[in-house]
């Protein structure tokens, strides 16, 4: 047993040099293909926390009556805590409401017209951040029935246009990931089986002096395995050095800090390598049934 | 076959020879390296390849396998090396009949053949030596085994100095030789050579021949399917001759062509 997979490898080993030109072509290929699947994979993960993302920022708006105590206020908000759709409420006293407008204004080279004012129209406020966009609607419907709310910004539209968007990217998505991930399949099979087909005559000569099954597939599936590791090698070191420019990328395009970024690269590494060894091992496997026996 | 009931019909005595009769041809076919009986192969595009071909190969046979191209000599060594299944009838080598070998098996029969080719079907990157040694390799020889093994058959035919050349420094003839030692590293029962000499020129090919026929006297049977008329003709051995897949002669000495 031992001796078969020293076999196996050695004649793997010598098989993906002596066709050095056959190999090297395959291993191209699969980085190819690898960084395919992987720059796909960052922009995925890069929408979907620029997603998840977005719909934080799904709030709900409650003004505060003028007249209402702190009591009020306090129970209000003591009320929408305990409310399961909701992951945070924030209060914005009328003060705060101000300066946020001022600020604002100056952000924008306005003119700052509260200057002319002589009292603070602004009200307070309860920002409630929601669990789920979907769940605005409801949030707000029961704020309203609050005494100590004055109205509720309506961002329902909003919430539900936002949500219909995330959702179609969502699911495109994953459905242009999973086609990316069958035509790599494909790409790498047919890759791989040229390689093998290459060596027809080797692999007939075994057959004629009598070698099992395993003697003819193990030292090609052990060949599509490094044409995979190597690849996966290749595209991890290329992914590595280019880590810069993808994390600036990514905060530039989805406007999002990669605070995952380890995690993303766990994942890459994980998902570059299994992929490289299974497509290479799945594609030697596939390609050399052709030739055992009937 | 029947035998006799009527004894008006035969004498007790021609009726025990008959008994003795039948028992020899049964012993020869046990010791038969190879029986086909009855076979027929069809493909499945409705050629049919060869038709109700009866053989027996006893042990330490030389036999010529001629007949035209497309007669069925391809076929023929395809059933014998299980790559093709006979349609109807049986493909007996060695005692196991190849239709009822269980498909692991496939490999270990093989191994009682050894097959020579016209185009050699040497590995251009490997050694003599390490071509030899390859057929050994791939079937899961002990590496301690190999090498004894391997240097036997090549001093067997003659290449002991060319052990470290590669196909493309040696002479056509020794390239044959080559695979001819090859085909012998397993101890083969039977070697199958179709067209050995094809590619040779006469004088090379007499010496293939040769070589065929010391490895024949060592006790191993051969069957050598050729074109090759001179040769056939000269060394008088078993002939057996197909035509459109049908056996059209089996003759003890006989020579290429039909002798009328």
């Amino acid at each position: 047993m031992i001796g078969f997979v020293a076999f196996s490898i050695r004649r793997a080993w010598q098989g993906f040099w002596r066709n050095a030109l056959m190999s090297l072509a395959a291993t191209a290929t699969m980085v190819l293909m690898l960084v395919l699947l992987a720059g796909f994979w960052i922009i995925q993960t890069g929408l979907l926390s620029a997603l998840d993302f977005t719909e934080q920022k799904v709030e709900v708006v409650a003004n505060i009556d003028l007249d209402a105590t702190p009591a009020d206020i306090a129970g209000l908000e003591a009320r929408i805590r305990a409310m399961p759709e909701v992951t945070g409420v924030t209060f914005v006293s009328k003060d705060e409401a101000l300066a946020r407008f001022q600020a604002s204004m100056k952000a924008q080279g306005r003119e700052d017209l509260t200057k002319y004012l002589d009292t603070n129209p602004l009200t307070a406020s309860e920002e409630v951040k929601l669990k789920d966009p979907g769940f605005s609607k409801t949030v707000a419907d029961a704020l309203r029935k609050e005494p100590a709310v004055r109205n509720v910004l309506d961002t329902k539209d909003t919430a539900q246009n936002v949500k219909t968007v995330t959702d179609i990217l969502r699911t495109a998505g994953t459905v242009i990931l999973v086609v990316i991930g069958v035509i790599v399949l494909f790409i790498i099979v047919n890759t791989i089986r040229l390689a093998v087909f290459a060596r027809s005559e080797e692999i007939e000569i075994m057959r004629l002096v009598g070698a099992s099954d395993a003697f003819i597939r193990w030292p090609f599936v052990f060949e599509g395995a490094m044409v995979g590791l190597f690849g996966a090698a290749i595209t991890l070191t290329g992914l590595y050095l280019l880590s810069e420019p993808i994390a600036s990328f990514m905060v530039d395009f989805f406007r999002v800090l990669p605070l995952s970024f380890g995690s993303l690269a766990n994942q890459l590494i994980l998902i570059v390598t299994a992929a490289g060894l299974g497509l290479g091992i799945l594609g030697s496997w596939v390609s050399v049934r052709t030739y055992l026996i009937r | 076959m029947t035998i006799t009931s009527t004894p008006s019909a035969a004498s007790p005595r021609s009726v025990r020879e008959r008994l003795l009769r039948r028992g020899r041809e049964q012993a020869q076919a046990d010791r038969a390296v190879l029986v086909l009986h009855d076979v027929t192969k069809t493909y499945p595009n409705g050629k049919t390849a060869l038709q109700d071909v009866d053989l027996v190969i006893p042990e330490g046979d030389f036999v010529f396998l001629v007949g035209p191209s497309g007669a069925g000599k391809s076929t023929l060594i395809k059933l014998l090396i299980r790559d093709e299944l006979a349609s109807h009838g049986q493909v007996v080598l060695d005692g196991q009949d190849l239709a009822r070998l269980p498909r692991r098996a496939v490999p270990k029969v093989r191994r009682k053949i050894g097959i020579v080719f016209q185009d050699f079907k040497l590995l251009p990157t490997k050694s003599v030596w390490e071509n030899v040694a390859f057929a050994l390799e791939v079937t899961g020889t002990p590496r301690r085994k190999i090498r004894p093994a391997v240097d036997r058959v090549l001093a067997l035919v003659g290449l002991t100095a060319q052990r470290e050349q590669v196909p493309s420094q040696l002479s056509g003839g020794e390239q044959q030789r080559t695979a001819i030692a090859r085909a012998l590293v397993h101890d083969p029962r039977l070697i199958i050579a179709d067209e050995p000499t094809g590619n040779l020129d006469p004088l090379i090919s007499w010496e293939i021949i040769q070589l065929l026929l010391r490895i024949n006297e060592l006790g191993v049977t051969v069957m050598m399917a050729t074109h090759d008329a001179d040769v056939v003709t000269a060394l008088r051995k078993r002939v057996v001759a197909l035509e459109e897949g049908r056996v059209i002669r089996d003759e003890v000495g006989g020579a290429y062509h039909r002798v009328d």
